[in-house]
Order: structure tokens, then sequence, then C-alpha cells
């Protein structure tokens, strides 16, 4: 077994882990990074993301805005001190995107421009077209390539953490190429592997998507925080679930029903303008949309097509040129994907998952509770989605909270020593053998892609935009049938070289333990926050009970244990949380009586 | 004990397996027409130095039914090769940028043709004019 | 499923570096929908025909680059590429051509990271501006000068297009020059004059031949010809200009 000795190792070469390893190499160039990422940098989920980056930039804005919208949106599930310092320095990280040569939209004298984002109050959202994501990781990497000090290991497939005297020392990773492992020692390990939404089935993610870092946490004790908390994003396209950016309303677009009306209006987000206002209407937040459809749905008022019901965006009072400025990628996607020509014709859409709120436990220096371990990114709960995310805080955190990884990694590397290094190369030879012994046992009888879409049925069926004890409870036994079925998983391929059907039997594993910690979750959260909406008596939100975080603890051979952490809350005291009209008339209110 | 044998695929034959390339390989086969048609001229031009009678016989020589075959085949080749040297042009250039936009693909190729055709028009109304 | 499910041929060629001399080609009987890609069905192949064949994929929606395959002998991103317009036909499938084929559909991409590695892909400031000072101006004119070449999703699909980078594997290519192209034209970026040399070397632009394939396939639009072949201006500019002003080009 090759064996490579790093000082700090990033596990995930997405938007988090290459601002954490560049963090690391710009605290301190003698530490020697490895970056083990499953596939090449730029391939990361990262690359998808669409609409945009916060960070208060306009002189109208303030950080206190952009923290209220934060911690609202979230439905005050959010740790308010982490917010403070990520809504601080949002803009600081957006910039040294710029200066490293991010392709920011402009305004006509040169300044980056900002646009217009769902459930946030001003516009502060700062984007590179329609395909801010792309832009912001292709930047990130090709600045990577800079700094000598970090050694990346590309396609290499994490399998294990190698935990010793108490903390973490490294990790194990396939070669995919020649299905060798490789021992990556270091001092301190940053999990940055996004997040899990393909346990769904209909999702807005790339295939990567597996929860993969979650998982390698979860099964070394750390708890996975907050994981009934599963973004729908609203306008999605049917069957495949890719993503039309929430930049389409943010640019003036409309939703409408199957009669040409603007629904949103009857679900508390009006009044309907012609041009949606800040916090209203089409710029609503995403789980109030995603629940809109719904009902929508439950009153006949969708349209049905081929991959079930879809509402319409429109888009076409904005015109070709400003669609072809602004939203480049969605034009084309709709063109080829769906011979929409989107100027002409409106979009058919419908929710599909988008992203995990919840995730690895972390401080708000991105530090687990397993010393030497931090987390940052999707795969992260550091605190600042809470119950719901806004669009486009993801991005910055990356950037915010892969930097601070980053740092804090480094510090923490340098202040251990360094470990015994044959002793943990033995641990992790035992890790080889283990994960062998998957891809090498015979007899088995379970198809790979048969328990998985087994599974991201069952996840969809139980843990959707509404949910019910009995149908959560089903989903749960499901999961627990799926683990012991998995048992019997059978890989034809024996093969060394780029042996696919082996990796995807061990996502699916980890796939199966981060759904379990989502569905117990829901299960045991008995109100209604943000994108967890439960139709069975637990239809409020319940403050007294459950402002509090939810924590997963991995339970060997059976289900999760689940018990409750406390939310911090500073400035922001938990408060009705209501967008449109009403949502003006409740700031006011709030505002008065802070007086 | 690493297991990987990348294979390399042969390159034979590389310009049949796609239209793309067999139109690359007429046009620069047409390239052969023009270094040929520039050698004939310069064979002219050496038996001009030589005096008139030696002019005349390298003119004669041209009336030969198979040297004008060669000149209407040298016609075809050499348009072709305009053709497809004007229509790589706009991917050999900088953006040129005509009102604040820029200037489309077509536009360029077009204009290229249209003075390459009034070019030679204009040459040939001269030697037309000349020889009256 | 839908009830207009039809049967489509995907013939895919195989190679398993652990079993196989040379690749060999293999048909697959795949149940296809109007809407489905042609990622789709190798993927229907690999979940349920056979769990063996190996290719790369991610995103499913052309922006993270992975899935170039030749689809009837064309460079193409297997995701936005479908089945439906060759249907009732066969359609052939294929490893990225002018790669070593390290198994089934999947490439070896080492040279081409290395290439992207070498051009220097990154701002090399004009100027120094810190933080504090906000950011660079830079007007939509400008960013439009080095939007295009900065679209550039690292797919490959034009190095397969390219055969001067199948007859020499060295050459720098078409998708690294786009990239290098966009950091020189970029108004914040100084770092030309560091580049050239590249631009101007053995492995630089002059292998190009303007075959122009390269921009054909582009799914993204970048124009890398465009890219190179103003590459060999700037670098022949360059190399004249050292004669007449020797303090104005390159080294």
């Amino acid at each position: 077994m090759e064996s490579f000795k790093a000082d700090v190792v990033i596990v995930g070469g997405g938007g988090a882990g290459l601002r954490a390893a560049i963090a690391v190499a710009e605290s301190d160039p003698t530490l020697k990074i490895a970056l083990v990422s499953k596939v090449y940098p730029m391939r990361s989920h990262t690359v998808a993301a669409e609409g945009g980056s916060a960070g208060v930039k306009l002189p109208t804005d303030s950080l206190e805005y952009h923290f209220n919208d934060t911690v609202g949106g979230g439905d005050w599930l959010c740790e308010q001190d982490v917010v403070e310092y990520f809504v601080a320095h949002c803009n600081e990280e957006l910039t040294q995107l710029e200066h490293w040569g991010c392709p920011w939209s402009r305004t006509p004298d040169g300044h980056v421009n900002v646009r217009a984002f769902g459930g946030m109050k001003i516009e502060r959202t700062w984007f590179a077209a329609d395909k801010t994501g792309f832009h912001m990781l292709h930047t990130l990497f090709q600045t990577s390539i800079k700094y000598p000090s970090i050694k990346r290991f590309d396609e290499h497939f994490c399998v294990d953490l190698v935990v010793a005297n108490g903390r973490v020392q490294g990790v194990v990773a396939i070669e995919i190429g020649s299905g060798e492992f490789t021992f990556v020692e270091g001092r301190s390990v940053v999990i940055a592997t996004g997040g899990a939404g393909r346990v769904f089935r209909e999702n807005t993610n790339g295939g990567v998507v597996t929860g993969d870092g979650m998982a390698l946490a979860y099964r070394h004790g750390v708890p996975l925080r907050d994981m009934e908390f599963v973004q729908y994003h609203p306008t999605c396209m049917p069957g495949t679930g890719l993503l039309f950016t929430e930049a389409c309303r943010g640019e003036g677009g409309f939703l409408v029903n199957k009669d040409g009306y603007r629904y949103l209006q009857d679900y508390g987000l009006g009044p309907a303008e012609p041009s949606p206002r800040n916090k209203a209407m089409e710029l609503g937040p995403r789980d109030r949309l995603s629940q809109a459809f719904w009902y929508e749905q439950q009153k006949g008022r969708t349209i049905e097509g081929q991959h079930g019901s879809v509402v319409h965006l429109d888009l076409r009072h904005l015109g070709e040129a400003k669609l072809r400025e602004r939203l480049p990628q969605i034009y084309e996607l709709a063109e080829q994907f769906l011979g929409v020509d989107p100027a002409r014709a409106p979009i058919p859409v419908r929710p599909a998952v988008h992203y995990t709120m919840g995730g690895i436990m972390v401080d708000g220096l991105c530090a687990s509770p397993l010393p030497g371990l931090y987390a940052a990114g999707e795969c992260s709960s550091v605190g600042i989605h809470g119950a719901n995310r806004l669009g486009s805080n993801s991005l910055s955190e990356l950037c915010v909270f892969g930097k601070v990884a980053g740092v804090e990694a480094a510090r923490f590397a340098k202040a251990v020593a360094p470990g015994d290094s044959a002793s943990l190369l033995k641990q992790a030879q035992v890790v080889e053998q283990r994960v062998l012994g998957l891809k090498l046992k015979t007899g088995g009888n379970e198809r790979i892609a048969t328990l998985r879409k087994e599974m991201a049925q069952t996840m969809e069926d139980g843990c959707g935009i509404y949910r019910l004890a009995e149908t959560m409870q089903k989903t749960c036994d499901k999961l627990d049938e799926l683990k012991e079925r998995f048992k019997q998983v059978n890989v034809e391929d024996k093969s060394s070289v780029w042996n696919t059907e082996w990796l995807l039997a061990i996502e699916l594993e980890y796939q199966l333990d981060v759904a379990q910690s989502m569905a117990y979750s829901a299960l045991n959260r008995r109100e209604s926050r943000g994108a967890h909406q439960r139709l069975d008596g637990f239809e409020k939100r319940d403050d007294e009970n459950f402002l509090q975080h939810s924590q997963a603890h991995y339970v060997a051979g059976g289900a999760p244990r689940i018990d409750y952490g406390p939310v911090k809350i500073t400035k922001s005291k938990p408060g009705t949380r209501a967008y449109g009209a009403a949502g003006e008339k409740a700031e006011q209110e709030r505002k008065a009586s802070n007086v | 004990m690493n297991k990987r044998r990348p294979y390399v695929r042969p390159m034979d034959g590389w310009w049949r397996r796609n239209p793309f390339f067999v139109e690359y390989m007429i046009h620069e086969g047409t390239a052969l027409f023009v270094a040929a048609y520039a050698g004939i001229l310069l064979n002219g031009l050496l038996h001009l130095s030589r005096g008139e009678a030696a002019w005349n016989v390298w003119l004669e020589g041209l009336k030969n039914p198979l040297y004008i075959a060669f000149h209407v085949l040298a016609l075809v080749a050499i348009s072709y090769h305009t053709y497809t040297w004007f229509k790589i042009m706009p991917r050999t250039m900088p953006p040129v940028i005509v009102g604040g936009k820029r200037l489309p693909d077509g536009a360029i190729t077009g204009g290229g043709l249209a003075v390459a055709a009034a070019a030679s028009l204009v040459l040939l109304l001269a030697v037309w004019g000349m020889a009256r | 499923m839908s009830e207009n499910q039809r049967t489509i041929e995907i013939e895919v060629l195989r190679y398993h570096p652990e079993k196989d001399k040379v690749p060999y080609q293999q048909v697959f009987q795949v149940p296809f929908t109007d809407d489905m890609s042609v990622l789709q069905g190798v993927q229907y192949i690999k979940d349920y025909l056979d769990g063996s064949l190996s290719f790369r994929w991610s995103c499913r929606m052309a922006i993270c680059g992975s899935c170039g395959m030749m689809i009837n002998g064309e460079p193409s991103l297997s995701c936005e590429t479908f089945l439906r317009d060759y249907y009732p036909a066969r359609v052939r499938v294929e490893a990225l051509a002018h790669f070593p084929i390290e198994r089934d559909l999947v490439i070896n991409m080492e040279g081409f990271i290395e290439k992207l590695e070498s051009i220097q892909p990154y701002i090399i400031p004009k100027e120094k501006r810190t933080l504090e000072q906000g950011e660079y101006l830079q007007t939509p004119e400008q960013l439009n000068a080095y939007e295009q070449f900065s679209s550039c999703i690292n797919c490959m699909l034009c190095y397969a297009a390219c055969p001067q980078f199948g007859l020499n594997p060295e050459f720098i290519g078409p998708g690294a020059m786009a990239l290098l192209h966009r950091y020189n034209v970029d108004s914040r970026d100084g770092g030309k004059a560091e580049r050239m040399e590249l631009v101007a070397s053995e492995e630089g632009v002059f292998h190009c031949t303007a075959v122009g394939y390269c921009s054909e396939v582009c799914p993204k639009h970048v124009d890398p010809a465009n890219a190179v072949n103003q590459n060999k201006t700037n670098a022949a500019a360059d190399y004249f200009l050292r004669f007449l002003a020797p303090k104005g080009g390159a080294k």
C-alpha cells in the first residue's frame, strides 16, 4: 500500500475544499497539503451552481439585513453568532475571488453587479451570468495550481478516516485508475465532500453528490446535525430534475399555474406586482415556493406532463436579448433538453431535491467534535442555513468557511505532534482489506441499481415536501431493510482498473447511512419548520420543544440515535416568518416593539 | 503491481474518419494547384527574360488543349481553396467590433469573398483594357 | 414509464486492460424514451445489462465536462446528445479520440491536466490591489474580451477533434490555449509576457494547421481555434518586435 505524509488532508475538491487548500497554503507555505478528490476538481458539483453568491454590496444594504434574511429564512434554527461572522465576511471573500480572476458580471462603470434573489431584502447576489458556480470553481481550481504545497490526489476515492489516540490522523483512498489503495497521513483532515441530494429520486445534483464525507464522519461518531432539512428547489426540469436557477425569478420571471395565474399570491406571498418585489411572490424563499406547488397540485391547478405535474416558469416578458445576456445557460438547457424557446414559450417546472441544509456538526470554526476533523461547505452543518437555506448563501459559504476550515486545520496540524506512521499504516491496511472484501466476496444476489432506486423512491415518498409520521416510519423501515439487503449486494466486477461498479457499491453504503439519518431525524421532529413540514398534527412551529438542532448519532447495525442540542440565539428572537405584504407588516411591528 | 495499460489507438487514415477532415484535406490539397500555377507563371517569366521568341514559344504552349484543361481544373481548385480559406478566416483573427457589437463570422467570410471577387474582376478588366 | 418506449441499439467500444489486448465492439439493446440522452442510455447498460461498463459522468447538464465521448464518430457531450436523434439506426459510442483509453469509455487525461497546469492559469496581477481596496474595475467590454474563453469546461472534445494533437500528443492543443488566451486578454492580468514563451515553443501554437474542427465541436462556443490562431499572430509579432524594440517583446 502506498502512503503519503501530508500535514493537512482535504477530502473533496469542490469550492470549499479548494478554498480550504488555498487557505492552508497561504497561512503557512511549509505545510504539505493533500487534496483528495474522487473526481478532477473542476468536475465537482460546485460547477453546477447557477444563480450567484451573496455578499452585501449596495450602499442601501447592510450586514444586519443579510443577517435577518438568513436567520428568518432559516426559521430561526441558525447559529446566530456564526451567521454574524458569515455575513461580515462574504464581501471580502467574493472580492478575493474577483482578484483571482472570477469573471463576475459588471455594471457599465466596471463594478461588480448584483441581482435579486429569493428571500433577500436587498439585491446582494454577485453573479457571473448564470454560471456562477462554474466560474467560481474554475477560478479556485486554476488559482490553486499556483501553490506548490498543494499535492492533488485527483480521482482518488476516500473510503475511510484513520482515527488514533482520539484524533483523526489521515484517510484511506482508492486510486480509481489502478484500484490501488493509498494511505494519506495528516495531522488534521478537512471534509469538503458536498451534499447528499442523490439519495432522493428527483434531484438537481450531479452523480457525485452521494454524501461520502458525511457518512465517513458519522461512522466515526461525529453527529450529523439537522439532517431532516432537505431543500426542494421549486423550479426544476421534470424527469431529470435539472435546475432552472432562482435567478430566472431574480431577473423577473413569473410562476403560473395551468390557468396562467400567478398562484403564489394565494399563499401569503402577494401582492402580485408586474415585477416581483424582493421577499415577495416569486422572490419568496424556496421552501415556501415548493410548498405552494404542492398545494396547487392538490387543488388540481397544475399541468399534467409526462413526468408528473408541472407549473410554468414564464420568462417571455423578459425578451430574448436579456435572457441571452443574463441567463444563457438556462436558455440553452430549455432549448436542448425540452425543445422550449424560453423567449417564446413558458418552461415546465416542478420542485426537486437540491440541497442538504444539515451535515457534519461543526462549531463556528468548522471543527467537529472529533479532534483534528474539520468540515466546510454543504457536507457540514456550521449553522448558517437553519431549517431552510436562502439561495446564493451556499456559494458564499464555500469561500467563507472553506477558508476558516483551512486556517483552523493548519493551526491544529502545527499544534499536534506527528503520529506513529507505522501503526497508522497498519490501521489503513485493515481498512483496505475490509473495502476489498466488498468487491471480492461472492454469492450476493442484490443489484446495486435496484437498491439505489428503492432508496431514492422511499426517500421521496417519506421525506418529500410534506411529511406524515406514517410514511416517514415506512421510509425508516424500508431503509433498515435496504441496509440489511445491502449485505447481499453483488459486485460483478472483480477487476482493479476503473472499477466503477465497486465504487458505486461503496457510495450506496454511504447513501444508506445518510438517508437513515435524514429519515429518523425527520420522524423525530414533531413540528413544522422551514423545509420540514408535517401534515399529521404537527403543522405549527414548536419553539418550546423544537427550537433545537437534531443530532443523529451512528449506531452500528441499527437505527441512528437522535438527540438534540441548543440553538445559539444572539440578537434575533424567533418571530413570525412572513413574506410579501404580510412580511413587511411583521417587520414594521418587530421594529416598533424593539423601540 | 499497477494494472493500468492505457491503449493508444492508431492514427492511420485519420483524415477519412470524419467529413470535416476530408474537407480539410481537400482544402490543403487544392493548395497544390496554387503552387503549381505559381510555377507556371514563373516559367513564363523565365521565358520572357530570354526574349520575345522564347516568350512566344511559351504562349503557344499554353494553347495546348491539355494545358487549357489544366487551367480550368486549377480555376475550380483555387476557387474552392479561396472559399474554404475565407471560411476559416473568422477563426484566425481577433474579434472585429463594429458599433459595440461583434461582427458575425458570416459577415467576415462574406466580406472576404466579396473582396476577392472584386479584386479578381478589377484585375481582369485591367488586363482586358491593356490588351485592347 | 411512457407508452412510447422503443428499443435502440447502442454499440460501445469496450476495452479492459486486464483482459483485452485491443478494444472491441459490443452491442446492447436499450429501451428508451424520447427525452433520454446517450448518457442515460449508457447508464441503463451499466445498471441493468452490464455492471462492468466504465465511463465518467456527473452533472447531466453539460457544465461539469466529464461525459465527453465519440458518438457516431463525433466528439460530443453524451448528456446533451439524445438517442431519439439516431433512432432507428444504431448509435456508436467510443472513448474520446486521440487520448489513450484507460478502460471502456474512460480516457487518460493526465496529459491535458499537465498542459492546463503549465499555462499559468491564474491572474498574474498587472497592479497589486488589497482586499480593502475592493474589486478591480472591469467594464462589460473588458469582460467581453475574455469571457468566451473563460467558458471552457475542460471537456476535451476539442482535443478529440484535433488531428494535430492526435498525431503529436505534445501539442498544447486548443483547450489549454483558449485558457491561456483567456488570462492574457483579461484586463487585470499582466502575465502575458511570461506565457508567450510557451505559446511560441516546440509544443506551442505552430502545430496548429487551422483545421478548425475544434471550434465546431465545442459545446460552450469557446472557439479555441480562434485563441490558437490569434496567438500565432501574437507569437510572430512578439518575435519580430524584439528586433525593433528590444524592451518590447517577451524576454
